[in-house]
C-alpha cells in the first residue's frame, strides 16, 4: 500500500490461480459422486470463479501499471524512444489481431449458414482479440506515448 | 485536426481540455478494483441492451419449436440459439457476479486503509449503497429466464422480503406484483432489473465518481514525501484514459473468455419451472445468509402486535445483515478524525481495525459454509459455535500476530 509495487498483484495472481485450482478440485468432485459432467455451475463454483477472475484482471492489471507508470511517481516529462522491436512487435500483434477478428466472424457466420459453433470457442476467439487489443494499447502507452506526471493543487476547480 | 478546430471554435474544447483533462490522478494498483467494479457495471449494460432486444417479460405459455413453454423460458432459448447469443447471456450473468465481488473487494480496500475517513464519509455512504444496489440488482434478474432454478432461489428472495414485520406485503407487492410466481411478477421484476435499478444504479455511480475527484484519492503514502499537501498523479487525458482503456480491454478478455467456457446459468440443464421443487441454493452473495437461515430454528418466532411476528427468515435475512450493514454506517462515525485525510494508512498499522476485518471475512465464510448444512452433516450446535468462535478467535489470532511484528502502529500516520 506504500507504493505502486508488484506484492499485491503477485498474491492477487496466486490467489486466483488457488480459487481456480480449487473450482476445478470441486467440479472433480461432484463429478465423481454424479458419475458425469454436470452442464451447470453450483453456486459455490460461480463465486470461487468470479473472484478468481477479479483477482487475475487486478493482478495482471497491478503488473501492467508497475510497468507503465512506475513503482513511484516522479513530477515531469518522459519522452519514450521506441525501437525497431518494438514496431515489429506491434505489427506481429496488429496481424494476430487482424487474424483472430477474421476468425471470429467466420465463427458467427458459421454459425448462422452451418449450425451451431462451440460457446467456449466464440468465447475465447473474442476474449483473446481483446487481450491483444489490450497488450497493443499497453505498447502504445510504453514506447509511444510517454509520461507525464503532475503535481496538483489539493484546491483545484475541478469539478467545482 | 480542422474538425476539432471546428468544435474547438464553438465549443472552447481546449478550456475544457485545460481544466477537466489534465486533472491529476494519483497511482496505485489497488485503485483498480473500484474501475473492476464500474467496468463489470457497463459490460452489464451494453450485454444487457442486447438481452432486451429478444427477451420476453411473461409467464405465457407459447409453443416453441413444438414444445409448449412459458414465453421467457422460450425467449431466452432462442437468444441462446443466436450467433454469439449463449456468450453474451453467459456474460452479462458472469459480470454481475464479478460486479458484486470487485465492488466487495473495493469496500474490503477502502475499509483497511481507512479511506471512509474525513472528507470521505459520504461517499463511504454512497459505496455501501452502491454494493446493495447491485446485490438487488442481481437478485431481481434471477427470475427472469424463468427456469425451475430462478424460480426457487426467488422464491427463497421473496420469502425473505415478506417476512419484513409491518411493510413485508407491501414490500413484496411493490417488488413481485404480488406471492411469487404471478402473472404480474415477471413485467414487475423486469422492470425494476432493466430500467430502475440501473438509473438508479448510474446516478449514484455518477455521484461517486464526482465526489471522488473533488476529494482526491487518497494517496499511497510515498507521495507525501514528493509533493507534501499536494496531489501527485499522472493527467486524465491521455495518460490515466489509455490504462483505464487497457483495464477495460483486459476485463473483456477475462469476461468473454469465462463466458464461453463456463456457461454461466445453462437454461436447459434446468429446465422450465415444474410442479417439483428443485433443491437449489442462492447464489454465492446470498449463500451466507441462506446458511444462516439454515441454522436458525423454526422455533424461534417473536409474537409482534395486531397480528405480526419476527420469525426465522426475518432474523436470518433481514436482521443479521441489518446489523452488520449498521456497523457499516456507523464506521465513519466510530473512527473518525478531525483532520483531513490524504493519503492510505497502511493495514499494519492499524491492527485492531485490520483484525476486525479479518473477523467479518470469517463470518462471511462460515456463514457460507453453513449453506452446506446436509451435505457436510453439521448440527445446528457445532455451526453456531463455529460462526461465534472462529470469527473471535482468528481476529484475536490477527491481532496478536500484527501487534507482535509491527508493533502498536504508527501512530504518527493518523495525526494528519
Amino acid at each position: 500500500m506504500y507504493r505502486n509495487d508488484t506484492v499485491l498483484p503477485f498474491f492477487a495472481i496466486l490467489f486466483s490461480i488457488a480459487l481456480f485450482y480449487a473450482f476445478r478440485l470441486d467440479a472433480i468432485h461432484l463429478e465423481q459422486l454424479a458419475g458425469e459432467a454436470k452442464e451447470e455451475l453450483t453456486p459455490g463454483q460461480i463465486g470461487l470463479l468470479a473472484f478468481s477472475a477479479v483477482f487475475l484482471v487486478y493482478g495482471l492489471i497491478g503488473y501492467f501499471s508497475t510497468w507503465l507508470e512506475g513503482v513511484e511517481l516522479r513530477p515531469g516529462r518522459h519522452v519514450p524512444e521506441p525501437g525497431a522491436a518494438v514496431a515489429v512487435v506491434s505489427v506481429l500483434l496488429a496481424v494476430v489481431l487482424a487474424g483472430l477478428s477474421g476468425f471470429f466472424v467466420r465463427l458467427l457466420l458459421h454459425q448462422m449458414t452451418v449450425g451451431p459453433v462451440s460457446s467456449a470457442a466464440q468465447g475465447v476467439v473474442f476474449g483473446s482479440i481483446m487481450l491483444v487489443a489490450a497488450l497493443l494499447l499497453a505498447i502504445y502507452k510504453k514506447y509511444y506515448l510517454g509520461d507525464e506526471v503532475l503535481i496538483e493543487d489539493e484546491h483545484s476547480e475541478v469539478p467545482w | 485536426m480542422s474538425v476539432y478546430k471546428w468544435l474547438d471554435e464553438r465549443l472552447d474544447l481546449s478550456r475544457l481540455n485545460k481544466k477537466f483533462m489534465r486533472k491529476a490522478f494519483p497511482v496505485h494498483h489497488s485503485f483498480f478494483l473500484g474501475e473492476i467494479t464500474l467496468f463489470a457495471f457497463i459490460a452489464l449494460v451494453l450485454t444487457g441492451l442486447f438481452l432486451t432486444f429478444n427477451y420476453e417479460p411473461s409467464t405465457r405459455i407459447i409453443k416453441y419449436q413444438g414444445t409448449e413453454l412459458p414465453a421467457a423460458y422460450a425467449s431466452v432459448l432462442y437468444i441462446d440459439s443466436l450467433p454469439f447469443g449463449k456468450v453474451i447471456r453467459s456474460v452479462h450473468h458472469w459480470s454481475a457476479h464479478i460486479m458484486i465481488a470487485a465492488a466487495f473487494l473495493h469496500l474490503l480496500r477502502i475499509l483497511v486503509t481507512g479511506a471512509y475517513k474525513k472528507p470521505r464519509e459520504i461517499n463511504w455512504y454512497i459505496g455501501l449503497g452502491l454494493l446493495g444496489l447491485a446485490v438487488v440488482t442481481a437478485f431481481t434478474g434471477y427470475s427472469l429466464p424463468y427456469d425451475a432454478y430462478a424460480v426457487t432461489a426467488t422464491q427463497i428472495g421473496y420469502g425473505i422480503g415478506a417476512s419484513i414485520p409491518y411493510v413485508g406485503q407491501w414490500v413484496s407487492q411493490v417488488m413481485f406484483g404480488g406471492e411469487f410466481p404471478t402473472l404480474r411478477s415477471l413485467p414487475r421484476l423486469y422492470s425494476i432489473h432493466v430500467v430502475w435499478l440501473p438509473l438508479t444504479l448510474l446516478a449514484l455511480i455518477g455521484l461517486h465518481m464526482l465526489i471522488m475527484i473533488k476529494q482526491k484519492h487518497t494517496q499511497p503514502r510515498y507521495a507525501e514525501k514528493i509533493a507534501p499537501g499536494k496531489i501527485l498523479g499522472v493527467p486524465m487525458m491521455p495518460m490515466q484514459a489509455s490504462v483505464m482503456g487497457l483495464l477495460f480491454l483486459l476485463y473483456l478478455g477475462v469476461l468473454f473468455i469465462l463466458g464461453g467456457v463456463f456457461i454461466a446459468h445453462p437454461i436447459e440443464a434446468y429446465g422450465p419451472p415444474g410442479a417439483s421443487t428443485p433443491a437449489v441454493k442462492p447464489d454465492w452473495y446470498f449463500l451466507w445468509i441462506y446458511g444462516i437461515l439454515q441454522m436458525i430454528p423454526n422455533s424461534w418466532v417473536i409474537p409482534l402486535p395486531w397480528g405480526q411476528e419476527i420469525n426465522p427468515e426475518f432474523i436470518g435475512g433481514v436482521l443479521i445483515p441489518g446489523i452488520l450493514g449498521l456497523a457499516a454506517v456507523l464506521l465513519p462515525l466510530l473512527d473518525a478524525r478531525k483532520t483531513k485525510m490524504r493519503y492510505l494508512e497502511l493495514p499494519s498499522h492499524h491492527p485492531l481495525r485490520t483484525s476486525v476485518t479479518v473477523g467479518i471475512l470469517f463470518f462471511f465464510f462460515v456463514g457460507t459454509l453453513a449453506g452446506w448444512k446436509q451435505e457436510l452433516g453439521l448440527s445446528n450446535a457445532v455451526l453456531w459455535t463455529m460462526l461465534i468462535l472462529i470469527p473471535l478467535a482468528s481476529a484475536a489470532v490477527t491481532y496478536m500476530l500484527m501487534r507482535s511484528i509491527y508493533g502498536k502502529g504508527d501512530q504518527t500516520e493518523t495525526a494528519g
